[in-house]
């Protein structure tokens, strides 16, 4: 497959789960008022969050995955993955504030602060905006090493994502702890992987 | 002198949708939407008509609940419809999402059923709530409910005061406080057969005596003119208005009087995030979140309905005196 179709294939994959959510909104406007539950607007915040860690864990997986099976080609699918990762957790951020906090701005900024749940979630959002930003072409050549270093983030990123979830455990701590394990194992995977590189590293200077 | 007391419902006259009014506006609603349903698909519409409706409670328990004396106080606010009530709520031991109750709870055999009475009273021993129930008068009461969770409801309840059961067991001197435990039947009830929970089964709640002898605390048989539901608590559950919804524990099997505060299953596991009292308090935040205001349900995409919350979710002229000396931040 060439790599423009391939890219297509994931850019609409990526996109079903708004999709999916966007005729949602549309039918509940339509009548279908009880379609997301009496809480459509806790609905979509839970359904954004949950869909920007599946893409976070995917955008991990791209590298072990193709260092494992040796397709090199999935290294080119990175870049969007990590994306849509921000993109689906901006959209969560957006729903949280405008749908259960109407925004509030005094509300959103205290919550943010006072909860520890929702400080970690935000210091996630906050890590993935400057990787977003500079995911162009243009910025990997202006700062060449630094833009990998930089990028690295990502890991802590992914880290706090499982934090925020695992705070708020209740009774029932499956998917938070899966959700986790994934994490650990994905970043485990490069600890593992990078140790001999940067031994290498070492001995070089 | 003609003295007019206060019974329970606070919110001033006239508001109130009557219930003969409000299913007349369901109906047509239904009759509405399954219509248009039924023309873009009409499996679903099938589906919905019947969405979460086992009441296969017995007859002579259907008989009660359809003469209970009708609703006479006065609320402003609108019912929150019978498909939210029943179809989205918290009744763990069938699962944590608030579908599963719904889902699952068709399975749970409810009859027969009985309470077993214990502890420091003079009519101790099990019952059969046939016996339990033929010595109340039901009636019906419009109550709102609010959720730790900060989201809420206003529910048109059936039963009788908890005071009238109370009395038939005759507690001694030494019954300051009372416990109730839940059904624990694993094969019915897929909850509890969960090895992800951290819940310890039987889910157990307690009120001290004079919140439990109060005139609001309720004894649920019904819900909208029916009995309940079984992921509601069927055949009888508790309902306290001025707590959060975790205190109104569901499917009573026992009743125990003691003498110490009894432990309960929430305080056990986060005593952190709920106390014994439970108080809605509007001036005690949750640690996760604010208790300030709640989610009045149904809420709709772009108008999540937020309401101030008030405090003792507006019952204070009711239950104020109960805690006039207590520290209400320190015993939330």
């Amino acid at each position: 497959m060439p790599v423009s179709l391939r890219r297509v294939t994931v850019f609409v994959l990526a996109l079903l789960p708004l999709i999916y959510l966007l005729q949602a909104v549309i039918r509940i406007q339509h009548g279908e008022w009880n379609l997301l539950g009496p809480e459509p607007g806790r609905a979509i915040v839970f359904f954004t969050g949950t869909w920007a860690f599946n893409l976070m864990l995917a955008t991990l997986a791209v590298s072990p995955a193709a260092k494992h099976t040796g397709w090199r080609w999935l290294l080119q699918h990175r870049r969007m993955l990590g994306l849509f990762t921000f993109f689906y957790a901006s959209l969560h951020l957006l729903a949280y504030s405008a749908l259960l906090l109407e925004w509030r701005w005094l509300e959103i900024s205290q919550e943010l602060i006072e909860r520890p749940y929702l400080t970690f979630g935000m210091l996630s959002w906050l890590i993935l905006l400057p990787l977003a930003l500079t995911s162009t072409k243009g910025w990997q050549r202006r700062l060449k090493r630094r833009w990998k270093s930089l990028h690295k983030w990502s890991y802590p990123a992914a880290a706090l994502m499982a934090v925020h979830y695992l705070l708020q455990i209740r009774s029932s701590w499956f998917e938070p702890v899966f959700y986790t394990i994934l994490v650990l194992a994905l970043l485990g995977l490069r600890r593992w992987s990078l140790l001999p590189a940067s031994k290498e590293r070492l001995s070089a200077e | 002198m003609l003295i007019r007391k206060d019974r329970f419902s606070t919110p001033p006259s006239s508001e109130i949708t009557p219930h003969s009014v409000y299913l007349k506006r369901r109906h047509f609603m239904q009759a509405g939407a399954l219509s248009l349903l039924a023309a873009a698909s009409p499996v679903r519409a099938v589906i919905d008509a019947d969405n979460g409706r086992d009441l296969s409670s017995p007859a002579w328990l259907a008989k009660q609940v359809s003469s209970a004396k009708p609703f006479t106080g006065e609320t402003k606010e609108a019912l929150t419809p019978y498909d939210n009530v029943t179809g989205y709520n918290n009744f763990y031991e069938f699962g944590t999402d608030k579908s599963d109750p719904a889902r699952y709870a068709h399975k749970l055999t409810t009859d027969p059923w009985s309470v077993t009475v214990s502890g420091e009273c003079e009519n101790s021993g099990t019952f059969a709530l046939e016996d339990l129930l033929a010595k109340v008068q039901l009636e019906e009461r419009v109550y709102r409910l609010r959720c730790v969770e900060a989201w809420s409801m206003v529910i048109p309840w059936i039963g009788f005061p908890l005071a009238q059961l109370i009395k038939q067991c005759q507690p001694n001197s030494r019954a300051k406080y009372v416990a109730f435990e839940t059904l624990q039947r694993p094969k019915e009830m897929p909850g509890q057969r969960s090895v992800f929970s951290t819940i310890d089964w039987p889910y157990i709640e307690g009120l001290r005596m004079d919140e439990a002898m109060n005139d609001l605390t309720l004894m649920a048989v019904g819900l909208y003119g029916e009995m309940l539901p079984n992921q509601n608590g069927a055949p009888i559950r508790l309902v306290v208005p001025w707590k959060y919804g975790f205190k109104s524990i569901k499917s009573i099997v026992r009743i125990h009087f003691s003498e110490t505060m009894p432990a309960t299953t929430w305080n056990l596991l986060a005593p952190n995030e709920y106390g014994f009292y439970a108080n809605v308090n509007p001036n005690v935040d949750h640690p996760r979140w604010s208790q300030a205001s709640e989610r009045r349900l149904p809420s709709s995409l772009f108008s999540p309905n937020r309401i101030p919350t008030q405090m003792f979710n507006g019952y204070q002229q009711q239950v104020a005196h109960l805690y006039k000396d207590m520290d209400l931040e320190r015993y939330y």
